[in-house]
């Protein structure tokens, strides 16, 4: 439920990788042609060259470095805070209530901690489910819940699904509004290793 | 921003991949180079050695690279490099999606493990047949469920109610994506469990 821009990631790992490729290809052909290899002697010599002159034209008055130079550190500097950000873009989302409320005469604001003390009480004298989590997530400007439980081994996840829909029904009249709500049963560590429940 | 809009858009998100660990570690890989190059150039112009090669010397290397590199060598670390570049595309196409079924409900997202729709099943064909767990293996997969028994040795197994009762099972959990169910029982029998 987290918020990572997953366009985003696809389509900058799409670009590299096309970029990686004709790179790929190009050192490829290199590597197979005579030509491709002279071809790429030829040009990256002159580039080189020309590289030279214009590192040249532009000198710093008094030292030797050019302000090529500097603005070649500048634009790396800025793909590297570019690239930090798209790190950072990655997860995010959680928040700490479930509903808010902007009247009049003040805010009313859910705690997501009520909501998870509810179902967490709700859920654990249930001997299908091994162990719960809850946590508000935003979902399109508005708060989600999510949560979560471990399956006991065998469980029947369509018991688990009423059991936990009727708490949200609960949850619903609670806080007098439809929160976008997550049910996730899973398998974990402890679904392997807690014994089966064999009677219903 | 209905709240069935609200329901699809967490299934999809829940059932598959955000990329996001490839795209820390691209990043990363990345950063990585480019804060190389950045010391170097800082250290190119304070006077002082470079970090194994200096930005400039690495961009001249570059540009003579296919007239001093042997042709088998820049063939092979082409490949290499192409291949990289292929993974990140499928990346960036394929559907990724994680082994996870939704389950229908009109009010919330239910996202279930495979694993855990395998057990239910198992036990379910478990009890119906009076065999022991470990006489069933189930596998979900995305768009079938395979289960496997083994009859005890010498028992006539109900094939017919098995098959209705994993069928009614496999029913009852009202997956959103149709599996084909298929069941079966195999000849060699189980001895001793």
């Amino acid at each position: 439920m987290t918020t990572t821009n997953r366009a985003l990631n696809r389509a900058v790992l799409g670009v590299l990788g096309v970029a990686l490729i004709i790179a790929g290809a190009l050192t490829a052909a290199a590597g197979f042609s005579a030509d491709v290899a002279n071809d790429w002697t030829r040009i990256g010599t002159q580039a080189w060259a020309w590289t030279q002159q214009q590192l040249g034209s532009a000198r710093i008055p008094n030292t030797s470095t050019s302000w090529w130079t500097v603005a070649v550190f500048g634009v790396l500097l800025v793909a590297a805070f570019l690239l930090v950000c798209w790190i950072m873009s990655q997860g995010g989302g959680r928040t700490n209530h479930v509903g808010r409320h902007e009247e009049s005469d003040g805010t009313t604001t859910v705690e997501s901690g009520l909501a998870a003390q509810a179902i967490k009480d709700a859920l654990s004298g249930n001997e299908q489910v091994l162990s719960t989590a809850v946590q508000a997530w935003r979902i399109r400007g508005t708060d989600g819940l999510k949560i979560s439980v471990q399956a006991r081994k065998g469980a029947s996840p369509r018991d688990v699904t009423l059991t936990i829909a009727e708490l949200v029904a609960g949850l619903d009249a609670l806080l007098g509004e439809q929160v976008p709500v997550l049910i996730r049963i899973k398998a974990g560590a402890r679904t392997r290793f807690a014994r089966t429940e064999r009677v219903d | 921003m209905s709240h069935s809009s609200n329901i699809r858009r967490i299934n999809r998100r829940e059932t598959h991949s955000s990329r996001a660990v490839a795209s820390v570690v691209t990043a990363a890989i990345l950063l990585l180079a480019i804060l190389w190059l950045v010391a170097g150039l800082v250290l190119k112009a304070t006077g002082n050695a470079a970090l194994l090669v200096s930005p400039a010397e690495l961009a001249q290397r570059v540009a003579l690279l296919a007239r001093n590199t042997l042709p088998a060598a820049l063939t092979g670390g082409g490949i290499v490099v192409a291949i990289a570049g292929l993974v990140l595309v499928l990346l960036a196409t394929l559907g990724g999606t994680k082994p996870r079924h939704v389950i229908d409900n009109p009010r919330a997202a239910v996202v279930v493990d495979n694993e855990v729709l395998a057990a239910a099943i198992s036990r379910t064909a478990c009890q119906t047949a009076r065999l022991a767990p470990e006489q069933v293996s189930t596998r979900v997969g995305r768009k079938t469920v395979d289960v496997t028994v083994h009859p005890s040795s010498g028992l006539k197994l109900d094939e017919a109610a098995l098959k209705e009762a994993v069928d009614a099972e496999v029913l009852g959990f009202a997956l959103q994506r149709a599996v084909t169910l298929r069941v079966a029982i195999t000849e060699k029998g189980a001895v001793g469990v």
